[in-house]
């Protein structure tokens, strides 16, 4: 039997698998730890990246380019980041939290800035561009166009509320509910293949681990996880008939 | 028969994973139980069409935004890409878009040079950068100015002194951009910020649950086809298998041709994923025949 920081690194992946899986069956104190765990490693992990990847040598590599050798030259204009950086940090202060709406003011302006063009190029100009028929291609991908218009017309008239939905508008609409139906449906569909393949996933791990070579980790733990769960079923419901009387 | 169904639609849940569980699990356990036919997606092919028209010596950037949640759809794609690219002579550059996309990006080189088929070499054949925080806002820096956003390789290594990195300063001066996403950024970054306004072809490998939202980009020639899923990485790992088997035995100089070609793992899991399927769509029958008879009955 082999144990080096592998071995404890692989149990430890398997107990988390079959922990949040044991979720499942219903709350229970194995899916509450690894939970917890969850949240506190991955907000550690993103903090720690986060500071070392990005603030250290972006932010302090250009102030102090001799002791953080990132590879910038210094640049004042860095000056101004670490300040409102700070000024983000000052809303755990009470007293001066409003300076953080500085930092955010110019957030909020610099996204929405950068997105106004972009997304109405991309998303609407190059989409209208691309939603007209182009008769010199073959017939099905004509028709495929011409459904593609149907869809876009049928959907934008269902969204226009200046007009009671009746008549000529309320069928056109009601094209567009079942355009959207199709769209909700395929949406579905997709967000269950997707979950079903990050199961593929967890089960592929839990059935590579359950070999010799990792001292059957899957099996040890799982008829683990099952005794420790039939004991504190019992003890909940003796609690039960406890708090009962 | 009523009874049955109407029983059948207050099933206990927890029946109800269990079917599926094992639905996944016995095509996973014994593989040879069930084969199921793969077919051939129209967005797959437009995919490999495009890859397979680059040639040897152009430059592809790759975008891992996805970590270890969403590995099994996305990772085999990865592989699977990389494969293709190496077969072809192209060097590869790979931006991590996620915290935990270097360690992605770090096992697919790590799978092609366990492998032993292509003789690559970090700094010359690939490199890779580390994850950037900031989203879209690193994706404009790599269109505006790839040199500001990254002055050091993953090793430490600085981009002057990388052969690979010669004569690249924004988007432009790739020939392709290959995004591989679970989410934002994402797909949709790449083609507002970088592919759209510099014109630079663009594809995609995603996980299922976004690929209805890009699919409007895939119809508009923005994206160069989408690899949708496990399904998209088993047909693509498939049509990449094929052809470097054509190209091992047409004594391609890129690949070792004293080693075998092994096939991917998407193309093993889609039994799995099927029978799941299956067994869901017959859920949702008994579901809303259960549910008609007992707003009949009500």
């Amino acid at each position: 039997m082999v144990f080096n920081f592998e071995i404890i690194g692989i149990w430890f992946l398997v107990l988390m698998t079959l922990s949040i899986l044991s979720y499942l069956y219903g709350d229970n104190p194995f899916y509450k730890a690894s939970e917890h765990i969850f949240v506190g490693v991955s907000a550690g992990y993103i903090f720690a990246l986060t500071w070392w990847d990005q603030v250290w040598p972006n932010l302090f590599g250009r102030l102090f380019p001799n002791y953080v050798q990132a590879g910038f030259d210094f640049n004042i204009i860095y000056v101004i980041p670490l300040i409102l950086g700070i000024f983000m940090l000052l809303r755990l202060i009470p007293s001066l939290s409003w300076l953080a709406r500085i930092s955010i003011g110019y957030i909020v302006g610099m996204a929405a800035g950068l997105k106004i063009y972009v997304f109405i190029n991309s998303n609407i100009l190059m989409q209208i561009q691309n939603s007209a028929i182009d008769f010199s291609k073959s017939g099905f991908e004509i028709f495929n166009h011409i459904l593609i218009l149907v869809g876009v017309i049928s959907g934008l008239v269902y969204f226009f509320f200046s007009k009671e939905h009746k008549g000529v508008i309320g069928r056109v609409s009601k094209i567009g509910i079942y355009f959207l139906m199709i769209k909700f449906g395929a949406s579905f569909g997709f967000a269950v293949m997707g979950r079903i393949s990050l199961l593929i996933g967890r089960f592929e791990d839990l059935i590579n681990y359950s070999i010799e070579d990792y001292n059957y980790a899957t099996p040890v733990i799982f008829t683990f996880m099952i005794i420790s769960l039939l004991i504190w079923s019992l003890k909940q419901k003796d609690n039960t008939e406890d708090y009962k009387g | 028969m009523k009874n049955y169904i109407l029983k059948l639609g207050n099933l206990d849940r927890r029946i109800i994973f269990l079917l599926i569980g094992l639905s996944v699990l016995i095509p996973l356990i014994n593989p040879n139980l069930v084969d199921l036919p793969l077919g051939q997606d129209r967005n797959t092919k437009i995919v490999y069409d495009s890859i397979s028209e680059l040639n040897d010596g152009d430059r592809v950037l790759i975008s891992f935004a996805y970590g270890a949640s969403t590995k099994p759809e996305v990772h085999p794609m990865a592989v699977g890409l990389l494969n293709h690219l190496f077969t072809k002579g192209i060097k590869v550059y790979i931006v991590s878009l996620w915290p935990e996309s270097p360690i992605m990006a770090e096992q697919a080189i790590s799978a092609i040079k366990e492998s032993q088929l292509f003789d690559i070499k970090d700094g010359i054949d690939f490199v890779m950068f580390d994850y950037k925080v900031g989203g879209f806002v690193v994706i404009k820096g790599i269109a505006d100015n790839f040199r500001d956003i990254y002055q050091q390789d993953k090793n430490g290594i600085s981009i002057n002194d990388l052969p690979i990195m010669e004569g690249i300063y924004d988007v432009k001066d790739f020939d392709f951009v290959f995004d591989f996403s679970a989410g934002v950024p994402g797909n949709a970054e790449w083609v507002q910020y970088a592919c759209d306004p510099k014109n630079v072809p663009l594809s995609s490998g995603c996980t299922s649950i976004m690929v209805t939202d890009a699919i409007p980009y895939v119809e508009s020639g923005q994206l160069k086809g989408i690899l949708a899923g496990m399904p998209g990485a088993a047909e693509y790992e498939k049509m990449v298998y094929d052809f470097m088997v054509k190209e091992q035995n047409n004594n391609n100089k890129y690949i070792n041709l004293e080693k075998d070609i092994v096939k991917g793992k998407a193309y093993a899991r889609m039994s799995a994923q099927s029978i799941a399927h299956l067994l869901m769509v017959l859920f949702i029958i008994i579901g809303n025949i259960a549910y008609y008879f007992s707003r009949k009955e009500n």
